[in-house]
């Protein structure tokens, strides 16, 4: 356990490598300044956060960005990845998981860095702002433990108009009516709204709502993020996009797709249909082959290696399960593929009838 | 066309497909021996406990066929093909080639027993009498409620194997169990996951990991998805994860590749391997049902070594349906009892005869 010592120490430490890394939250902040950064932020984890150390001891020692060790994602299921004693932290994520599943965790000391990080990263990357918000997750103080209603609460009150109306409640049940009600409102104040929420809301939005049609004033946008895990639903986002285009009259260019994850504190986007998924500067990703651990060359297919200076009091590197293609300056994102689960005889067959 | 000769004319082609073990027409009619108690049973009335009986084998069978190997699904052809039956497969539409490639080696009145379809007609299984499925419980469920009543059911759901090393003194086993893990890279349900080793077990995992690389210089993995890659790199970094953090853990792997992988774990339970040659050593558990007792309903296989009659006794509590020596678990003989159970009883029913003369 740390003494109390330590406990001032770790916080002297975390906010020196934080004040630093606030002012590298910039479009302009140059690899070489990204890379000496990593490797502080690795050289501060190692110190620190006492089984990552562990683990990058029997690795050899980074010289370069992407020499720091990875860690799987899922080990923030079994181990707690973090640089500051439980008495420290303030703020804890965790993954979604269905019951009986051991779930991920994810510790802050507070989420100042987290936050700028998503805000200087939305701004950088869709630079839109709403007068009105409609969450389709549950407001963050119906759920303390989502990164992702976390994420939304703080981008709907620092980017769109400070009034958000959750259209989710603390169960977890989407309530339509309430998401109609708050839309009409919006446009009859002719403002405009930002739609935040996950995939499979705006599926069960559009299906609640039926052949409605939910007008909005130029300048809202929407933001879906996740997959349908554990909903046994599959829709290609070709078909989401147009189930939420006239849903809403807005066009695909006026939706956005988040890729992030708990175990992460910057976000990834993409803007409409077939392009590529972008990070800001200080997030970086990687495509590898697992056969062999090595980065894959553009336009070939691996798996998303993710490296984000944001995530100072946990690990840097985290080594996901997406499959993605690598593309000049970002990546496409293909997602976890099924057969990634563990394989039993006779799977195909499954594999054959859900398609 | 009767039983030996359409067991003459499956054992030919059978020949070509090494994966289906010893196929000799004596196997086969051996098999309708044990299971209908006399080779001609299926052609004529032969004798049957004081009297006669004759089996009638259903007439059509759909096998609903899961790719993950070609031997179980084949397997199942031929038996329903040794019995008579019109056999209507639905395969992989990945496609299964072996199937096709049997199919064609057969003698026309055969092979026009046999359809294949990547999607399964509609009319198929209205037309059955019996229904076989392999696959995971979902498939099993689906089609158990459409199956319609009277129609014969079987299903052979997600199994489970591994392997016992009691002793091993003149190190003889560690090729064999290697054998075992990577013939059909370890997609079938009699492919071990792991090895529970009596004695010096992380010093057996080494030897096993020596093994693993001879086979893969011998017969190399087939390639595998990126998915399937990944998840043996994910399951390697967490196992790495948990060493360096001093668990008593210990990884050999191939470089550079996912090809092989011996894991040694004392962590209790037993563990999933993600397949494709990923095979876990633990020590040989002081209470073996209660390490299995949460996969108990999938045991499948144990292969043994030394294979002795008390060490078959001490494992057929488990929940096991096979026990046989390491290194002959993917080749089980035509009388195995495929998960417990007779494989040709269930297809036939049988007309009694009594006081008959000529």
């Amino acid at each position: 356990m740390a003494g109390e010592k330590d406990g001032v120490n770790v916080i002297a430490a975390y906010r020196q490598l934080e004040a630093r890394i606030l002012a590298a939250l910039r479009a302009d902040l140059r690899e070489e300044e990204f890379g000496a950064l990593a490797l502080e932020a690795h050289v501060f984890q190692k110190r620190w956060n006492t089984p990552y150390a562990n683990f990058c001891a029997t690795r050899p020692a980074a010289a370069h960005w992407r020499e720091i060790p990875a860690v799987p994602q899922n080990i923030f299921k079994s181990a707690r990845l973090s640089v500051a004693p439980p008495d420290l932290v303030t703020r804890t994520f965790r993954t979604s998981g269905t019951t009986g599943e051991t779930r991920g965790e994810h510790h802050f000391i507070d989420t100042q860095l987290y936050d700028a990080a998503m805000l200087r990263g939305w701004d950088l990357l869709t630079a839109r702002r709403a007068d009105a918000t409609i969450l389709l997750v549950p407001a963050d103080t119906d759920a303390p433990h989502s990164s992702l209603a976390h994420m939304l609460g703080v981008l709907a009150r620092e980017r769109s108009g400070g009034m958000a109306c959750a259209a989710v409640g603390a169960d977890g049940r989407l309530d339509g009516e309430r998401a109609r009600a708050a839309l009409a409102e919006a446009f009859s104040r002719r403002q405009s709204v930002a739609l935040l929420g996950t995939a499979l809301a705006f599926l069960h939005l559009s299906e609640q709502l039926g052949e409605a049609r939910l007008a909005v004033r130029p300048g809202s946008f929407a933001l879906e993020t996740g997959g349908y895990k554990g909903s046994g639903r599959d829709v290609p986002k070709t078909e989401l996009y147009a189930g939420m285009s006239a849903l809403f009259g807005l066009p695909p260019g006026d939706i956005f797709n988040e890729y992030g994850m708990t175990e992460l504190s910057s976000q990834f986007y993409t803007r409409g249909l077939g392009g590529a998924h972008e990070g800001p500067p200080w997030l970086r990703a990687a495509v590898f082959d697992p056969e062999t651990g090595g980065e894959v060359a553009v336009g070939e297919t691996g798996v998303l290696r993710i490296f984000d200076l944001a995530n100072l009091g946990s690990v840097l590197a985290v080594e996901t399960q997406d499959l993605a293609v690598r593309r000049e300056g970002g990546f496409e994102l293909l997602g976890r593929d099924p057969a990634a689960l563990p394989r039993g005889c006779s799977r195909a067959a499954d594999e054959r009838m859900r398609a | 066309m009767n039983t030996a000769t359409r067991a003459a004319h499956l054992a030919a082609p059978a020949a070509g497909f090494p994966f289906l073990g010893r196929t000799t027409a004596d196997e086969l009619l051996a098999l309708v021996r044990a299971e209908l108690g006399h080779p001609e049973a299926l052609d004529d009335f032969v004798p049957y406990a004081g009297h006669m009986a004759q089996a009638v084998a259903v007439k059509t069978i759909l096998h609903v066929i899961s790719g993950n190997t070609p031997a179980a699904g084949l397997q199942s052809v031929i038996r329903g093909l040794l019995l008579g039956a019109h056999n209507l497969c639905k395969v992989p539409s990945a496609g299964l080639p072996e199937l096709a490639e049997f199919r064609a080696a057969l003698p026309p009145e055969l092979a026009a027993r046999v359809e294949l379809a990547g999607e399964l007609p509609d009319a198929w299984l209205a037309r059955a009498e019996a229904v076989i499925v392999f696959g995971h419980d979902a498939t099993i469920a689906h089609f158990r409620a459409l199956a319609q009543p009277g129609q014969r059911f079987i299903a052979h759901g997600h199994r489970l194997s591994f392997g016992v090393v009691f002793e091993d003194t003149a190190g003889a086993s560690a090729s064999l169990a290697a054998r075992d893990a990577s013939l059909f890279d370890q997609q079938g349900c009699l492919s071990p996951h792991v090895f529970y080793v009596a004695g010096d077990a992380r010093a057996y995992a080494a030897r096993l990991a020596e093994a693993m690389a001879a086979f893969q210089a011998l017969e190399p993995r087939a390639r595998v998805a990126l998915a399937a890659a990944n998840s043996i790199r994910t399951r390697r970094e967490e196992l790495a994860f948990r060493a360096a953090q001093g668990e008593p853990v210990a990884l050999w792997a191939s470089a550079d590749s996912t090809a092989w992988t011996v894991a040694y774990d004392e962590a209790p339970g037993f563990p999933r391997s993600p397949l494709n040659r990923f095979v876990f050593v633990k020590p040989l558990p002081a209470d073996f049902a209660a390490e299995l007792r949460e996969v108990r309903p999938h045991l499948s296989c144990a292969g043994l070594w030394p294979a002795t009659l008390a060490h078959a006794r001490q494992l057929a509590p488990l929940g096991v349906s096979r026990l046989c020596p390491l290194g002959q678990m993917q080749v089980p003989p035509w009388t195995w009892l495929q998960d417990g159970a007779p494989a040709l009883t269930p297809l036939v029913h049988w007309i009694g005869a009594e006081e008959l003369c000529e």
